[in-house]
């Protein structure tokens, strides 16, 4: 008969029309109350009345929380502590930070602060790890869209406004720990190796000639280029960068002598 | 312009025609009548069409956890209006290889052949004058129009999807017509008419629902594939042929084709309503104040019809699309049979003449 014929049916035909109707009728009282869409530029996720209103099923409101909270969105920047150490232009794939000079600096060492070309961004995070002040940071703000594309580019003063929000951020490092105060040299561990000099972002350090000594007999000298660091405090503004490059560990921190 | 003052425009215009009324001879009268009657009927069922589609697109959202149109017009009431306007400003485009009458020709034919039933169906009381003593078999011969339309405009437009969607679509709608009419069958065994003024008015002690469950089951799923919706719309499978038998249509022509659409799914709902529940009245035991206000009839009516869309969304929303063989082994192997089963059922009640609960049919013919 026909019946030899048919494809098998897997559950009861009923089974399967009665469930799925089941499981639509069941969404659709819950979603009478509300659904689950976000009406975007009505309702933010980050709004505080949001936040409490809707909860996620871990039982955080959706918003506040560890993912929340490390967020990759537009940087804030806290000008005030900024010390234009260059680490976060320097440290940037994309080539979206140029150090612009603010106002507050002296004449003869011009204060410069990152400004960002959101245009270019990749939300790495490279920059806001690599800020030694912790004066970088990136926030939970994501609205960028404008009509043209030189708004895309923050200047320090717009980051700054962004900071002045107090919006979540990233922590990286916001305070300075109390003994780095200077940059100190191991004399007899330096190579002369000229990396410091080369990365400092100020340019505060010369290599300068130290006399070779003699060797005395049987004595081997160590092979080294007979030159050693000077670090011009008042340019310095202990970024730190030649201590994490030094080859052989002999800049560390410590106070003036 | 404020609401008394637009009443005073109508007052203005009505006593005019009321006015010029005796002078004119008795035809004119008549087509006068005719005309405006008919763009009433017009404007009311594609008002309607287009609130059905906001109202499937809304269900839709909710069923979705979504929200459907919002923004234009109060909850995005206006959203389709303004994209009617959106397919009426739009260029048509014709394949070059496809033939002018059939391209052009088809869509019409299907939207005015849909339009037309609704000059047939009754709405509420007040309607027995323009009854017709065989009026739903006339509807439904209409009704099944639609594959001839399809087909033409499938075939004329040159497409190889269009023309399977085309094939899919005949077969489809021949394979449900069949259940169909043996269901409506049941229906005119136990009223004794073919004309739905009189079916809907034998609903009055009870609704023919109750004891044609079984009839009803197999014209909602006959109305579902020959509406060519989820999860009967192989017609039109976006996964398989591109958008069916309406692939090479755009603009207006698209829109016919939409519209049509959703006016065969509100003849569908109206069909259900007067034939298995009630129609536009409530059983005789419902207290006399829910069916006395003024317009009740269409009130109710229209209550029926939309919560019957409404089922049809929600079929919609849980289903998925059925195979061709399944659709084909279902319309054939199970609704037939079915339809047969509530046929002998209505004739037991008619035998029967009273059931327990129910109350007692009317005579035949009476």
């Amino acid at each position: 008969m026909a019946a030899s014929t048919e494809p098998k049916e897997g559950p009861n035909a009923a089974f399967l029309i009665v469930k799925p109707m089941a499981t639509a009728a069941r969404q659709f009282v819950k979603s009478l109350v509300r659904p689950s869409t976000i009406v975007y530029p009505f309702e933010r996720l980050e709004d505080p009345s949001f936040r409490e209103e809707v909860k996620v099923e871990s039982g955080h409101p959706i918003g506040v929380g560890p993912i929340w909270d490390n967020y990759r969105g537009v940087h804030a920047l806290n000008i005030a502590t900024c010390i234009s150490c260059n680490l976060c232009a320097f440290s940037c794939p994309d080539l979206c930070i140029e150090m612009v000079t603010v106002p507050g600096g002296d004449p003869k060492h011009p204060k410069k602060c990152p400004q960002i070309d959101y245009g270019k961004c990749s939300y790495c995070g490279f920059c806001s790890d690599a800020c030694p002040e912790g004066c970088l940071s990136m926030t939970t703000r994501y609205e960028l869209s404008t009509p043209n594309r030189s708004e895309m580019i923050y200047s320090p003063q717009k980051l700054h406004e962004v900071f002045e929000r107090k919006l979540p951020m990233n922590p990286i490092r916001l305070e300075r720990p109390e003994n780095e105060d200077a940059i100190r040299l191991d004399a007899p561990l330096c190579i002369g190796c000229n990396a410091c000099s080369r990365d400092c972002p100020t340019s505060c350090i010369t290599m300068v000639d130290t006399p070779k000594p003699t060797a005395k007999p049987g004595e081997k000298l160590p092979r080294r280029i007979w030159k050693e660091p000077v670090i011009n405090d008042s340019d310095c503004v202990r970024c730190g960068t030649c201590i994490s490059v030094c080859p052989k560990e002999c800049l560390f921190w410590g106070t003036h002598p | 312009m404020t609401v008394q003052s637009l009443y005073g425009v109508a007052a203005l215009v009505a006593g005019g025609i009321a006015y010029l009324l005796p002078f004119l001879p008795p035809w004119l009268v008549t087509i006068i009548a005719d005309v405006v009657f008919g763009a009433i009927l017009l404007a009311a069922s594609m008002i309607n069409t287009i609130v059905l589609i906001w109202y499937e697109r809304k269900l839709l959202g909710r069923f979705m956890d979504r929200r459907g149109a919002m923004h234009v017009g109060y909850a995005g009431l206006l959203q389709n209006f303004a994209d009617g306007l959106k397919l009426f400003r739009k260029n048509t485009y014709k394949p070059r290889e496809a033939d002018s009458l059939g391209f052009y020709g088809g869509p019409t034919a299907y939207m005015v052949s849909s339009l037309v039933i609704f000059g047939i169906l009754p709405i509420s009381t007040g309607w027995d004058n323009g009854s017709l003593p065989l009026s739903l078999l006339l509807a439904l011969v209409i009704f099944s129009f639609a594959p001839l339309f399809i087909f033409l405009s499938a075939w004329s437009s040159n497409n190889k999807y269009s023309l399977m969607g085309g094939m899919r679509s005949a077969a489809q709608m021949i394979a449900y017509e069949v259940p169909i009419l043996i269901a409506v069958v049941a229906v005119v065994v136990l009223s004794g008419s073919f004309d739905l003024t009189t079916i809907v008015s034998e609903q009055r002690n009870y609704w023919f629902a109750l004891p044609l469950f079984l009839a009803l089951i197999v014209f909602v799923a006959g109305m579902l594939a020959e509406m060519e919706r989820i999860p009967f719309d192989l017609p039109e499978a976006e996964a398989e042929l591109v958008e069916g038998w309406n692939t090479e249509y755009g603009g207006m022509l698209f829109a016919f084709f939409m519209l049509a659409d959703y006016l065969r799914a509100l003849i569908g709902s109206i069909l259900i309503v007067l034939l298995f529940l009630g129609g536009w009245t409530l059983p005789s035991y419902v207290p006399a104040a829910l069916t006395s206000f003024p317009l009740a009839g269409i009130f109710w009516f229209m209550v029926k019809t939309y919560l019957v869309f409404g089922v049809f969304v929600w079929v919609r929303a849980s289903l998925p699309r059925v195979r061709t063989d399944q659709l084909l082994r279902v319309g054939w192997m199970r609704m037939v049979p079915l339809a047969l089963v509530s046929v002998l059922i209505a004739a037991a009640v008619v035998a029967a003449h009273c059931l327990p609960v129910l109350g007692c049919v009317p005579g035949l013919g009476s």
